[in-house]
Formats: structure tokens, C-alpha cells, sequence
């Protein structure tokens, strides 16, 4: 796990005090809204600079937003010459003025999707030569992005519908992703975790009624490998009992085979 | 000019087998991968002269750049196409592999120089993907320092700067890299500016530039505000 040690005194923003939004032309994406910039808590200067940023890999794009009291969005937000834009996240800086010293900073934002339900997991087909799937984890601050092969026929609706995918892939996905949360970037906290998709997927685990345990922080005296790999297991189970619609339908199908 | 196309998997498989084979054995002939099943039709519109002599990375990225244009295509349609970019290399995979004028023997480097990874952390070091994605990004004048070797060879700044997303992303420093280590008479880098012990080299500047970026926000900065606040070492540089 990178340390992350703030001399500097900038501010984190957190991920509840930003929405951004991707505004969609036919399917596409075209440009995006920042709508809303809670700072009350934050004591920032009137006159400081919000800048948000699109990036992802090599793109990146920055557009002004005017200042902590005139706030003022842009007259254009068109992501339409970066690549990659189905996997671009977003960064909010707030810079002081003269000395552009960086005041407050929220790194690795997913924008919401317009239904306010953001996918945790944002999926990519491409062709993996001879794998089904993969994880994709570039990125400590970015979420990981599932790979589907997609040389395999009506794999799109396969991934979507097909039974037998939701109960061999999606269980080891889950696996592999809190496996890397927890053992490879770690954990800083389980209630206000830093980085913003382990804070999704955190989210995600108690939603199932899997609560997330002091044991899983990495850096601390309460971190048990063991009982960290526990809860993993109980997340992933949780998620197959969840889904057992899905396990239930394959029995069938190969009932129905027989 | 043949229509451009884009390997496919087994293409790819095949590719990388000639590769490490040729590495072994130098007189392999280079299998014809430009039927199916081993590549497939890209872009209709774009065609590429299979036999151009390209003497630099800049003379490659720019012939690409031209290509694209004249086909009204754009660069976010193709900087994600991976088999796109590893068809390329396998076009012009002659002159990607140096011949050692005392062995005579092709020198041919780790495969991500020739298949296109599809790990951003690699994508760079392809030879014809990594000179496109450079001249994209920088334009012809900030390039020049990243592209001005042979299209064989893989230079330190591709290496240093552009594997640094920070880095390649920001203009800014571009132009302070280049104003401390492009040597204007020459038209080459600075001498020592890759060494590893001369004060205000390089990766001095790199670490100088990854303390800075945790305080300053270095986008809203000009290449006068960042030579400011850089310290002394790097002076000597401006006035070589």
C-alpha cells in the first residue's frame, strides 16, 4: 500500500460533496455537468480556482470552473476528442490564486450515471486472445475495469443475461477484486477508505449484509490475514446466494438437457 | 499503399512467434500475416506504403498523422487500437529491427517494442504506437526531443517521460524539458542531459517535478513559473 502522507495541508474533498455527470449524445458520450460542489466544511478562500479535470491514462483535459464564490461552469464541457471516454474519471482541484498552491484536492471520480446508480464495475470487450475475462487494475485510484472477450458470439448479452456466466465469472470477479482491495492497494479505512472505489465496493459488500471488519486494514494493528480472507469468502458468498436465481436456472437448463 | 489492417488474435500469435524466432535465427522469412485469418481489414478509408523508408521516429509518427488525417479519421479513433498498431509493426518490422554492422545479425528487442500491449504501462515502448501517441499529444515541436532517434531505437526520454502519465500530460513541462535539454544547434539533446550524475539531469528534474506536484498545481503554472521555482541545479542548462 502507498503511504499516503499529506505534508502539504490541502484539503481532501470527499466524494459525497461532488456530482459530476456524463451527459450522452445517442449512446455516446459527449461532454459532461458538474452540478454540484459542497465545500461548506472545507473553509476554502472566496477567491481560490476549481478546476475539474477528465482523465485516463495519456488524455486529459482540464476545464475552469470559476472560483470558490463565483462559481461558473464553462461554455463547454465536450469530451468528444479524448480517447478512452467510457473510462475517464475526474479530479476536482480548488488552487489558490497567486501562488497556485493546490488548497483542496478529490482524485478518481466516476461520474454518476444519470440514473444516480454509478456501475462499480465498468466492463470492456475486447478481444483476450484465448481468456474469458480478465481484471484490469491500472490504476491504484481507478476502479477496476472487467475485460470480456469479445471474440466470444453474443458474448454482450451472454454477460447480461446467460446464467452460467453470472454463476462461473461474476463470484471470482468479486474475489479477485476485494482480494486486490484488501491484500495488494489495502485498505486505509473501512468506513471513509481514501480511494473512492474501494469505498464502492466496501458499499457494495454491506449491502448484502457482509460488514466490513477492522481486520481488513492493512497498515493497522487489528489487520488478521486470516480473518481478512474470511470476509472475503463471506462476501462472495453473500453475493452467489444473492444471485442463486441464477444458480437455480442453470440446474435447470441442464435438468432440462438431460 | 495497401489498405491498412489490424491483426487478429491468431495474427498476433503468429507475430510473436516469427519474433522470437527471428531473435534466434535472423534469416526466418517473415510470415504473410496480411490475409485472414491472421489480419483483418481496419479502417477502409486508411492506406499505408508498406516500403516507405521511415529514418525517424519523428518521420514515422508524422507519415502516420498524415495517413490519419487524409482519412478523416481522428486520434481517439485509433490510439486504443492495439492490433492496429502491432499490424504496423509487422509491416514495417525491417526497419524496426537493427542490423549490428559487425555480427550483421538483427537485433530484436523485448516483444512490447513490436506487439502492441494493451497495458498503458507498455503501450508506450511500441515503436510505431508509442512515436503516434507522442506526436498526438506534444505536436511536432515538443516532440522533436522524443522522437528524434532512429525508429529502431528506444530512447530514455520515451522511457522517463512518457511511461509517467503526470508527465506526458502536461504541456508545460514539456516545454521546460525542452527548454533545459534540447540542444537548438545541434538538433539533438543536450549532452549529459541522460546521465545519471550530472547535477540537473533528467531524473533529478522528474523527482524535483513529483515533490513539486504534491503542493503546486503545476497545470495552472508557465514553463517561467516552473523554471522559477526549480533549484539552482538546473541553471547551468538554460545557458548551454
Amino acid at each position: 500500500m502507498k503511504r499516503r502522507l499529506n505534508f502539504t495541508g490541502r484539503k481532501r474533498i470527499k466524494r459525497d460533496q461532488v456530482t459530476i455527470n456524463f451527459i450522452k449524445h445517442r449512446d455516446f458520450i459527449d461532454s459532461f455537468n458538474f452540478i454540484n460542489f459542497d465545500h461548506s466544511d472545507l473553509e476554502l478562500p472566496a477567491n481560490a480556482c476549481v478546476y475539474v479535470e477528465a482523465y485516463y491514462r495519456t488524455e486529459l483535459k482540464r476545464f475552469p470552473f470559476g472560483t470558490i464564490e463565483n462559481f461558473s461552469a464553462p461554455q463547454s464541457t465536450s469530451l468528444t476528442d479524448m480517447a478512452y471516454r467510457q473510462n475517464l474519471k475526474f479530479r476536482v482541484l480548488v488552487v489558490e490564486t497567486r501562488s497556485k498552491k493546490i488548497l483542496a484536492v478529490a482524485d478518481g471520480i466516476s461520474p454518476d450515471s444519470p440514473s444516480d446508480r454509478r456501475p462499480i464495475l465498468p466492463v470492456e470487450f475486447k478481444d483476450l486472445g484465448n481468456r474469458v475475462w480478465e481484471l484490469n487494475f491500472e490504476e491504484e485510484e481507478t476502479s477496476p475495469i472487467l475485460l470480456i472477450n469479445e471474440r466470444i458470439p453474443d458474448i454482450h448479452n451472454i454477460a447480461k443475461r446467460d446464467p452460467s456466466f453470472f454463476v462461473y465469472v461474476y463470484p471470482f470477479v468479486l474475489h479477485d477484486i476485494l482480494n486486490h482491495m484488501v491484500f495488494v492497494d489495502g485498505i486505509d479505512s473501512i468506513t471513509d477508505p481514501q480511494i473512492e472505489w474501494h469505498h464502492d465496493w466496501l458499499d457494495f459488500v454491506s449491502g448484502m449484509g457482509v460488514q466490513p471488519k477492522k481486520c481488513l486494514i492493512k497498515d493497522s494493528d487489528s489487520h488478521d490475514q486470516s480473518e481478512a480472507s474470511k470476509w472475503i469468502e463471506q462476501a462472495v458468498e453473500a453475493f452467489s446466494d444473492r444471485y442463486q436465481k441464477y444458480f437455480q436456472a442453470m440446474i435447470m437448463k441442464g435438468e432440462e438437457n438431460q | 499503399m495497401i489498405k491498412a489492417r489490424a491483426l487478429s488474435v491468431d495474427g498476433e500469435k503468429k507475430f510473436k512467434e516469427y519474433i522470437s524466432t527471428v531473435r534466434e535465427n535472423p534469416s526466418t522469412p517473415r510470415p504473410n500475416l496480411n490475409t485472414a485469418p491472421f489480419s483483418i481489414e481496419f479502417i477502409r478509408e486508411l492506406h499505408i506504403e508498406e516500403s516507405i523508408a521511415l529514418n525517424s521516429k519523428a518521420e514515422l509518427a508524422h507519415y502516420i498523422q498524415e495517413q490519419i488525417r487524409t482519412s478523416d479519421l481522428k486520434r481517439e479513433d485509433v490510439i486504443d487500437k492495439n492490433l492496429f498498431w502491432s499490424w504496423l509493426a509487422y509491416i514495417w518490422f525491417d526497419q524496426l529491427t537493427l542490423f549490428a554492422p559487425d555480427t550483421g545479425n538483427r537485433i530484436v528487442k523485448e516483444e512490447a517494442k513490436y506487439v502492441c500491449s494493451r497495458d498503458y504501462r507498455d503501450y508506450y515502448r511500441h515503436l510505431v504506437a508509442g512515436p503516434y501517441l507522442i506526436l498526438s499529444l506534444l505536436g511536432s515541436r515538443l516532440s522533436r526531443i522524443f522522437l528524434h532517434s532512429p525508429v529502431y531505437t528506444h530512447n530514455d526520454f520515451i522511457e522517463q517521460i512518457a511511461s509517467r502519465q503526470f508527465l506526458i500530460t502536461h504541456l508545460n513541462l514539456i516545454e521546460v524539458v525542452d527548454l533545459l535539454y534540447w540542444d537548438e544547434n545541434k538538433s539533438r539533446p543536450k549532452q549529459g542531459a541522460l546521465s545519471r550524475n550530472k547535477p540537473g539531469n533528467l531524473r533529478r528534474f522528474i523527482k524535483v517535478i513529483q515533490q513539486l506536484e504534491l503542493t503546486y498545481d503545476i497545470y495552472s503554472l508557465s514553463k517561467d513559473d516552473i523554471i522559477r521555482i526549480l533549484p539552482d541545479e538546473f541553471r547551468n542548462w538554460l545557458n548551454q
